[in-house]
């Protein structure tokens, strides 16, 4: 299955626990604190306390956490947009307030905050002027991120007659226009279907495999489990907890196994042999898949054979298709 | 129409000001800058001091300064500055501004109706419309379009996809403000050609031969129909020459007048002439005699005379409390039949300048004064005598003409006159004995009418060397109209950049209106300054209207009270004042329009010095 591949793929990748040198840390805070304040200058809220976190090159780094936990104001002060009340953000080593650092950086807001009144491919090639690309660079680049968020079809309607999901993929188009090193992906995967979530998945992997560093922030904790190396966790502004998804999610006394085609009577062997090395069965039962994995697989048959109704057969794998016509 | 002085300055003159540095257009403008610049850092670090601490404050400032000097400035690329232009370009179009041009269209197709055809000088009322209309209409549009666009997206947050690549604070605000201008000049353009249409077309008429009588001797008298709420009268000559068609001219009613041509024994009347045109006046220099033949600077001043407004631009000179009162143009008069005369010098009189075989065209606009009553009908009688400046034994036998009050008298000096050169009485050539070498003419005007005068200033007697094109004159009043524009546009993207799109609006739209009151302002300090009761500032005057006590009566309130209340209008005036001498002078540009109403050439000497300070900005 995918999720278990990406997941099993991470470590593998970025070398499980080297440590951070100067030269591969691409976002650097320091004792990072926010707080808002109003209009007479009074203390309203503390959106950030003493923030220290490092992102490595060429990781997924997520930022976790519930509403008001300070993920986006950490977004934000990396991005420039809000000056720190305390502390220092250095992303690519300079100061995150630095306008030339965005030449480097590709940015998707939380939501696609992109001129209704532009098309898509207006909007890419506006935003690919704000990096000062050539005509012919911009042309190849819009052609290309265009058939790489599928909005082909769609690229010449104005943004305003966009769906949710559509106006995500701009956004991401938008994000992606100056191939940049760092990509900060604020909420990715709101708004999106569970195929488009699945794609920007396998899109971020991807970036990954490129050798880009992604940052993202969510509140979908599914996503983040299938996709982030490393995260952190936020809560009330605070760092709660920050590591490898990998270490952090294994339950270290509990042992799972997977197996096909055993009979009952091989089931209850395998039980006994568990209880004689003084270990104790929880449960031995048939997995079940995921509403996602369900739902994709629905989504590609009907792709495959339009028109067809397909209906589970109940008891066999639900993951292998029965179709009935 | 009466021109100030500063109109006659030439733009160098305006820009130096040789005499008079501190009202030098450049000082002022370099003044401006610096002042901006240093307004812009106090309040940076004022800000900056209250979020971070004094000191930590000047290191924030400083950093700023060096930031902009080192990268944003070098970092400027004119490729994004195009790019924010195009979208807000975009912007504007795709919410469909432009039906504001066809909202004007449709208002030109409706004021048809309510201008009055039957006014004495439809061109006028048609142009000024067409104008004011315009200008009003474009600077609401400039309001608009400027100010809410910036904040909309501070408020939709899509600034936020933008301040997220490498763009610069100042090339948003450049972007914005040439992306808006362009949308202004494509809806002035249309605009302007419809209006050069709506005008043209409107005064465009035709009339019958209605009544033809044959005096013999190949001349003809007629009448033309009744159209349009006039008729002309005409008379009709036959070319010396056998065989050709008679042809003539109509008089002139409500500012022009028809030709009249036969052919094949059909008698046809062209279109309107005259109506629409653009004089291009050419003024002397005046001084006046007493009743007694004296030199005088100043004619008589028969009250009320002063023309408001012309303090024009005094330049830094306010700024620094060099204040002066209001340099303004005076009509003086001289008296009917006494040796009182008003004298123009021309210089310039050349036969390549005046080309013209029936004489060298001169225009007068004269004010009358009546001490008695007399017959109000009829005009009062005036004399021209021209005369050599260097020689004055040489000079012209008076001719007369009539004074119709708040009507232009068009005269020809012709070529050929009698006169005297001190010793006989003989035929004097215009060029050869009235006009020196170096092209100077001197130009004598009396009252003939005792007990009775004619009042004039340097703007009111001109020759007239050219006609300049009636479109093209219509196209710097509207290039006129776009520099409001862009100044306009300026003020609201910059308020808009830390102002809420409404509160923005206001902000500039309060600044256009001190710009048209600025005038205002000047007058009220320099009462101050002068220690002259004439109402106060603003605390006063509303003391004044509480109490119901005249304006120019000294302030009855304890002496506490008076010092307050002085000191608070002191205050605001002098504020508003240095306010409104940082910003351009509306009014005046505004006022370009009346040149073109008014048929006169606008003048591109001052056309291009009002100008300058709103290109500089």
């Amino acid at each position: 299955m995918a999720e278990t591949n990406a997941v099993a793929q991470a470590p593998t990748k970025s070398g499980a626990s080297s440590p951070a040198t100067s030269s591969n840390v691409v976002i650097e805070t320091r004792n990072l604190s926010k707080d808002y304040r109003d209009f007479w200058g009074r203390k309203k809220v503390s959106a950030l306390k003493s923030l220290d976190i490092e992102v490595r090159q060429g990781e997924i780094f997520g930022l976790l956490g519930p509403n008001g936990s300070g993920k986006s104001t950490t977004i934000k002060l990396i991005l420039g947009l809000l000056f720190p009340t305390s502390g220092r953000v250095l992303v690519f080593d300079k100061d995150a307030t630095e306008t030339s650092k965005n030449e480097r950086i590709g940015y998707l807001p939380e939501e696609s905050y992109l001129y209704k009144f532009l098309t898509t491919d207006e909007t890419l090639d506006f935003y690919g002027r704000l990096f000062n690309l050539s005509g012919a660079e911009r042309k190849r680049r819009v052609d290309h991120l265009v058939n790489l968020v599928g909005l082909q079809n769609a690229r010449h309607r104005q943004l305003r007659e966009y769906s949710k999901g559509m106006t995500r993929r701009v956004g991401l188009a938008q994000a992606l226009i100056n191939d940049p090193d760092l990509i900060l992906l604020d909420e990715p995967t709101t708004g999106l279907d569970p195929i488009g979530t699945r794609e920007m998945k396998d899109l971020i992997l991807n970036l990954r495999d490129q050798g880009k560093t992604v940052l993202l922030c969510s509140h979908q904790l599914a996503d983040v489990q299938d996709v982030c190396d490393r995260v952190a966790i936020l809560h009330q502004g605070e760092l709660k907890e920050l590591g490898r998804v990998s270490e952090l999610l294994k339950v270290q006394d509990v042992t799972e196994v997977h197996a096909r085609g055993l009979s009952e009577a091989a089931k209850e062997e395998i039980a006994q042999v568990i209880r004689r090395h003084g270990g104790t069965v929880e449960s031995i039962d048939n997995p079940t898949t995921t509403m996602e994995d369900l739902f994709l697989n629905i989504v590609r048959e009907s792709d495959r054979r339009p028109g067809a109704r397909r209906v589970s057969s109940t008891g066999s794998d639900a993951a292998g298709p029965g179709v009935k016509n | 129409m009466t021109l100030q002085p500063e109109d006659f300055w030439s733009f160098t003159e305006w820009l130096l000001r040789p005499k008079a540095f501190l009202e030098s257009a450049l000082l002022q403008g370099i003044v401006l800058v610096v002042l901006a610049i240093v307004l812009g850092l106090l309040v940076g670090y004022v800000i900056s001091a209250v979020r971070y601490g004094p000191g930590e404050g000047f290191y924030a400032v400083a950093r700023a300064v060096r930031d902009f000097l080192r990268l944003d400035l070098p970092g400027t690329s004119a490729r994004r500055i195009w790019a924010l232009a195009r979208l807000a370009f975009k912007e504007a179009i795709r919410r469909r501004v432009l039906v504001v041009v066809g909202l004007f269209v449709v208002g030109l197709l409706f004021a048809g109706w309510y201008l009055d055809p039957r006014s004495s000088d439809p061109a006028r009322l048609y142009i000024s419309f067409v104008l004011t209309a315009t200008n009003y209409l474009i600077l609401m549009l400039a309001l608009f379009i400027s100010t809410f666009s910036l904040p909309a997206d501070i408020k939709n947050r899509t600034i936020y996809t933008i301040v997220t690549k490498p763009v610069r604070a100042s090339e948003i605000v450049l972007g914005r403000v040439i992306g808006f201008v362009g949308v202004g000049t494509l809806m002035l353009v249309p605009m302007g050609i419809a209006s050069y249409f709506f005008v043209t077309r409107g005064l465009r008429h035709d009339h019958e031969v209605a009544d033809i009588k044959d005096l013999g001797g190949g001349r003809f008298e007629g009448k033309t129909s009744y159209d349009q709420f006039h008729e002309h009268t005409f008379t009709m000559d036959s070319p010396e020459t056998p065989g050709g068609a008679p042809l003539g001219i109509t008089d002139m009613v409500r500012g022009h007048q028809h030709v009249v041509r036969q052919i094949d024994g059909k008698y046809y009347i062209d279109d309107p002439e005259g109506a629409l045109r653009a004089r291009v006046p050419s003024y002397g220099e005046l001084v006046f005699t007493n009743r007694e033949g004296v030199l005088q600077a100043a004619g008589i001043d028969v009250g009320n005379e002063k023309m408001p407004g012309g303090y024009g631009s005094a330049g830094v000179a306010r700024l620094v409390g060099v204040t002066s009162g209001p340099r303004r143009l005076e009509h003086g008069y001289m008296e009917g039949g006494t040796l009182g005369s008003g004298i123009f010098t021309f210089s310039d009189v050349t036969k390549a300048r005046y080309p013209n075989e029936g004489g060298v065209p001169m225009e007068m606009a004269l004010r009358a004064y009546r001490s008695i009553k007399g017959d109000i009908v009829s005009g009062l009688n005036g004399s021209i005598t021209l005369r050599n400046p260097d020689n004055k034994q040489i000079e012209s036998t008076p001719s007369t003409f009539v004074v119709q009050e708040y009507e232009i008298v068009e005269e020809s000096l012709r070529l050929e006159m009698e006169g005297t050169d001190g010793t006989q009485t003989r035929k004097l050539s215009l060029f050869d004995d009235l006009v020196t070498a170096d092209g100077r003419l001197t130009v004598i005007i009396k009252c003939l009418d005792s007990e009775q005068y004619l009042g004039m200033s340097v703007s009111n007697v001109y020759l007239r060397p050219a006609e300049s094109s009636f479109a093209w004159n219509l196209t710097k009043s509207y290039v006129s109209i776009w520099l409001q524009m862009v100044m306009i546009i300026a003020f609201g993207v910059m308020f808009s950049t830390f102002l809420s799109g409404s509160v923005a609006m206001v902000a500039t739209f309060v600044c256009v209106l001190l710009g048209f009151a600025a005038e205002q302002v000047y007058d009220i300090r320099y009462y101050m300054d002068k220690g002259e009761a004439m109402g106060g500032g603003p605390v006063e005057s509303m003391v004044r209207l509480l109490r119901q006590d005249a304006m120019t009566t000294e302030l009855d309130v304890d002496s506490v009270a008076n010092k307050v209340i002085k000191a608070v209008d002191s205050i605001a005036i002098y504020t508003l004042d240095a306010i409104a001498t940082s910003l351009p002078n509306l009014p005046k540009m505004v006022g370009t329009a009346e040149y073109a109403a008014s048929g006169f050439d606008i003048l591109d000497r001052c056309w291009l010095a009002m100008q300058s300070p709103r290109l500089a900005m």
